[in-house]
């Protein structure tokens, strides 16, 4: 890759890395201790359960 | 690498590549189906369409994970090379297992809704404001178009046209790409999901990911050679050359430089392909001329010229040896310049 490329590979990383240790963190401590699919829209979880 | 167009770049290699590749996606997608079933637990009762929406899930995910391993893995060993040189059928093909699973997705969820199911997708969770609740399944829509993006120029055709430094720069929107997955899946099935081996893979391919990037991208700029008197940088010892292989050389400034030997003769040209920017110091030389480890594009060593029909030119760089050390002068000629090479044992 030429040096210019490389230099937004790298930045590019440098905050997306981060980032996706985050969310993942984030993610896994929010985690409700009885997992429910509250994104999926409300009726289907109601008709489902 | 072609000069005129083909709608896919099909060698028997790459035939033989891609039957493997479709034997294997099949292969996990009957396992993971069959597994779903057989551990299902007592109460819960999976649809097919259900456990094929989970396998063309994760299975996207794991091969988006891989093909952004290649890269990095590739300037490890070479073990990794040949999947450099499948990588856009792999990529072209996560996209369209994406697609089902999308598509999946939206018939199964919002199919019968009384709005259009494309828009259902986007209001019928507005919970953007919490973390559990987010709205996860817009953020697979972004990764989703960022990967149909790819997929759609991937073809040589838009390289060509669009130019390669463009076009690299936009292909690295893949990396955002796989940011909205995870968050897409660390949002949606990392939330609902009961099984703690979703957890594992999504932090093991995100670490892995993130950390072979940073780790490559950090080592491609380290190493910078410290010029002569004279300007001109040592190379190595000529003992310490592999014959048809390459040693890159990287200048305090200006691109990398890959010198080569074939037989007795050194040359150096830029280490940037044309095509894609590919490492052509990580290539060799095949049938006197130098190869691009990712897609086969090749230059001459006597002028940086591809051979005829093609048309692509590379930077040559003067070489000289002096007591058996190797050296090479970092100011570049213009692409496709003749530059003699210097022949080890010669008196120079």
């Amino acid at each position: 890759m030429k040096r210019a490329h490389r230099k937004t590979h790298l930045i590019l990383w440098l905050i997306l890395g981060p980032a996706i240790f985050a969310i993942i963190a984030l993610a896994v401590l929010q985690r409700p201790a009885a997992p429910i699919n509250h994104a999926l829209p409300g009726p289907l979880i109601e008709e489902a359960s | 690498m072609s000069h005129d167009y083909k709608s896919v770049q099909w060698t028997p290699f790459k035939k033989r590549f891609d039957l493997w590749m479709l034997g294997g996606i099949a292969m996990y997608l009957v396992g993971f189906i069959s597994i779903t079933y057989l551990t299902q637990p007592d109460g819960d009762s999976f649809t097919p369409i259900q456990a094929l929406m989970r396998a063309t899930g994760t299975l996207a995910f794991l091969l988006l994970t891989f093909i952004l391993c290649i890269g990095p893995l590739a300037r490890i060993t070479d073990r990794f090379k040949p999947f450099l040189y499948n990588r856009r059928h792999l990529g072209v093909t996560t996209f369209l297992i994406a697609l089902v699973h999308a598509a999946l997705v939206v018939l199964w969820y919002h199919g019968f809704a009384d709005i259009n199911p494309l828009v259902s997708v986007f209001i019928s969770n507005p919970r953007y404001d919490s973390l559990s609740g987010f709205p996860f399944e817009v953020l697979g829509v972004g990764a989703l178009l960022i990967m149909f993006l790819m997929a759609a120029t991937s073809h040589d055709f838009w390289n060509a046209n669009l130019g390669p430094g463009f076009w690299k720069a936009l292909h690295m929107g893949v990396y955002v790409a796989y940011a909205l997955l995870i968050a897409h899946i660390a949002l949606g099935a990392i939330q609902f999901e009961k099984s703690p081996i979703y957890v594992v893979l999504l932090a093991s391919g995100g670490t892995i990911v993130a950390a072979l990037h940073i780790a490559t991208g950090l080592a491609s700029f380290g190493g910078a050679k410290k010029p002569e008197q004279d300007g001109w940088l040592i190379v190595a010892r000529t003992g310490e050359m592999e014959d048809g292989r390459a040693k890159i050389i990287k200048p305090q400034s200006g691109e990398a430089i890959a010198v080569f030997l074939d037989g007795d003769k050194i040359s150096a040209v830029s280490n940037v392909c044309r095509h894609q920017g590919g490492p052509l110091g990580e290539g060799k030389i095949v049938d006197g001329c130098i190869t691009c480890p990712w897609h086969g594009f090749q230059y001459r060593m006597e002028d940086g010229q591809s051979p005829p029909p093609f048309t692509e030119k590379i930077a040559t760089y003067a070489t000289r040896i002096v007591d058996g050390t190797i050296y090479v002068n970092p100011e570049p000629n213009a692409p496709g310049t003749p530059q003699a090479p210097s022949h080890i044992g010669a008196t120079t």
